[in-house]
């Protein structure tokens, strides 16, 4: 009756000849291979140090005025202008500028990617159920894997620094624009469709003069929750070498530094909050036909 | 919260009640009794605790109890409470005011001064380049060739890792940056953010024969595995600079000389109660002194085997008998010998 009170598992030596056979053949992977993926990511590399710099490098009232006119063209109010232009004074006074620099510089390029990946992943799932039922257990894995998982494979494949971390960011964030572009092109009403086919729409004309623009807001709530996602990443991936506000926060958690600690995780709450109500706005607003 | 306070309370009441109960017979069994030892969570420190079980019970006839530990909490532990007794691989540097008032008041004592040879923190290169430059001899001929450690990010700087965010040497290693001037010769640091980013980096340079120029430390398996070589400074350690200057925040070291680096104490640190109540057990702790390349191998095992700090502490007392054979007597290495 042993088998029934302890699980038969696999012997010991069988087991570890297993982890073992899986250690090696990844090794060899990224012995082979390693180098020529490195060199396929450094275009993305090159753009976000770029990118950084361009952030870094921009005296602080000009990088304060265009990030308040963004927030004004996409939001139109000013309460959150008001609380933004606050926020980021009250970051460079406290000494946390570049951080928030190097983060937002991450966030952004980690949200561009998303969209320009997800979206069209969403797009097709919504196309076929066949898609649909293929990607939809991927994205599970993505969402709820623990990152330090996939963060040992990313380093040894490509060292630390900034690309692995962006990679590690968009695993994790990448999921709710997939879902929601899906959702939202899944939602919009038939008949809507059946009338722009009677009126001898063919299908491309259908998916963006019609789909994608009644599925806009739905499709923001996703680019909302992104960026929400990798601002929830900024830590992990600083694990791995990538600059910005999450190194003060392990530099902190290791420290018991309960200051430097309180204000880096708060200054990543402003951005958060910043990004979700201006997001937040642009997706009412593309709602405003249903009032009217 | 009061339910859970009742709970604890019940079942420390039962606790104290078991031991009441047995207690009695224990002392007549064993000279050594009761023993608890830390088992911090490296692996180092995790074989020399299932090493010290397997010693004290078979040998000694102790009756020890592993507990999980971390320097911080642990040494906290031992201050305040004397609970647990046996703290094998204690990095004395980072408690080293308190430890020494514990010293003062004999309440803690340290058995071993040196329970690990030829351990330390310092600046390591990767094996390729001993072998395709060895005429870098030091710290301050390497400085001197930013070109050969690409920084990943700015190929026109020599990238050099530090350690990782948070940790008491990120201070002492960006101090010496500054100290040497590399940032002039052409370097930038990198911050790898964690242990596990410092490890990865170095396993994917050493794996595919690349520079690699950083900080870090041994016993680890990762110097076992993959060769890392340690640097001398080709200065001499200069002692006020280093505790005056070097260990703390740039703000307070303007002006930081070259030194070479601190020698990192370690030791095993024993509670008044053990040291008193323990007999001969206590002459073993004394004794045992692992070799620094025995360590390592030992370390590059667990790792290659996924082995745990028990599964390493079997292997380490059946192939090195001629090493812990010294640290015990005739009569109880040949009860550990039977009971293998």
């Amino acid at each position: 009756m042993e088998w029934f009170t302890k699980f038969p598992e696999m012997d010991r030596n069988g087991l570890r000849e297993f982890k073992k056979t899986v250690d090696n053949a990844f090794t060899s992977f990224s012995r082979n291979y390693g180098e020529g993926i490195e060199n396929f990511f450094d275009p993305l590399l090159s753009f976000l140090v770029a990118f950084e710099k361009l952030f870094l490098n921009t005296p602080w009232p000009i990088t304060i005025f265009a990030i308040l006119l963004i927030c004004w063209l996409a939001s139109r109010s000013m309460i959150i202008i008001a609380g933004t232009f606050l926020s980021f004074l009250l970051i460079g006074y406290f000494g946390m500028w570049e951080d928030t620099m190097s983060t937002l510089a991450i966030i952004l390029v980690a949200t561009l990617l998303c969209i320009c990946i997800g979206i069209p992943i969403g797009i097709a799932m919504a196309r076929s159920n066949k898609v649909q039922t293929l990607i939809l257990p991927i994205l599970d894995v993505m969402q709820t894997i623990p990152s330090f998982v996939y963060l040992i494979p990313v380093v040894m494949l490509l060292g630390i620094g900034k690309v692995p971390g962006l990679i590690a960011v968009c695993i994790y964030a990448i999921p709710p624009i997939v879902r929601l572009t899906n959702l939202g092109i899944r939602l919009v009403d038939k008949d809507v469709l059946e009338a722009a086919e009677s009126f001898g729409a063919n299908y491309w004309q259908k998916l963006f003069g019609v789909q994608i623009p009644l599925a806009l807001p739905t499709i923001f709530a996703g680019v909302n929750q992104t960026i929400m996602m990798a601002l929830a990443m900024v830590v992990i991936a600083s694990m791995i070498g990538v600059q910005g506000l999450g190194l003060p926060v392990l530099r902190a958690i290791s420290n018991q530094y309960l200051a430097l600690g309180l204000m880096n995780g708060l200054a990543i709450v402003v951005l958060a909050i910043i990004f979700d109500r201006v997001t937040q706005r642009i997706g009412k607003r593309m709602q405003r036909y249903k009032s009217d | 919260m009061n339910r859970k306070l009742g709970a604890v309370i019940i079942a420390v009441a039962v606790a104290v009640g078991i031991y009441f109960m047995t207690a009695e017979k224990k002392v007549e069994q064993t000279a050594c009794g009761k023993v608890t030892i830390a088992e911090m969570n490296w692996a180092s420190a995790e074989l020399m605790a299932n090493v010290d079980k397997i010693i004290l019970e078979k040998g000694y006839g102790c009756e020890v109890e592993l507990v999980a530990g971390a320097t911080m909490p642990t040494f906290t532990s031992m201050n305040e409470k004397g609970m647990p007794d046996i703290a094998p691989e204690l990095w004395s540097n980072a408690v080293q005011g308190p430890l020494s008032k514990a010293k003062d008041e004999k309440r803690l004592f340290v058995a071993n001064p040196g329970p690990i040879t030829g351990l330390g923190e310092g600046w390591w290169v990767s094996p390729s380049v001993v072998k395709n430059h060895p005429e870098l001899k030091t710290v301050k001929d390497i400085i001197e060739r930013p070109d050969l450690f690409p920084h990943p990010e700015d190929s026109s700087k020599g990238g050099m890792m530090t350690c990782p965010a948070g940790w008491n040497c990120q201070l002492s290693t960006n101090n010496l940056f500054r100290a040497f001037k590399m940032e002039e010769k052409g370097w930038k640091l990198i911050d790898p953010g964690s242990a596990a980013g410092l490890d990865g980096a170095i396993a994917k340079a050493s794996t595919r024969n690349e520079n690699w120029f950083g900080y870090y430390w041994t016993p680890t398996s990762v110097v076992g595995k993959y060769g890392l070589v340690k640097v001398p400074f080709g200065v001499d350690y200069d002692d006020d600079n280093w505790h005056n200057c070097i260990v703390k925040p740039e703000k307070e070291c303007a002006d930081p000389k070259p030194t070479s680096w601190t020698k990192s104490v370690v030791e095993t640190v024993v509670t008044d109660n053990f040291m008193n109540n323990s007999g001969v057990a206590s002459d073993f702790i004394k004794n045992r002194t692992y070799p620094g390349e025995i360590m390592n191998q030992m370390l590059v095992f667990m790792t290659d085997q996924k082995a745990t700090g028990k599964d390493a502490a079997f292997e380490f007392l059946q192939k090195h008998e001629n090493v812990w054979g010294k640290w015990v007597s005739d009569e109880a290495a040949k009860k550990i010998k039977a009971s293998l």
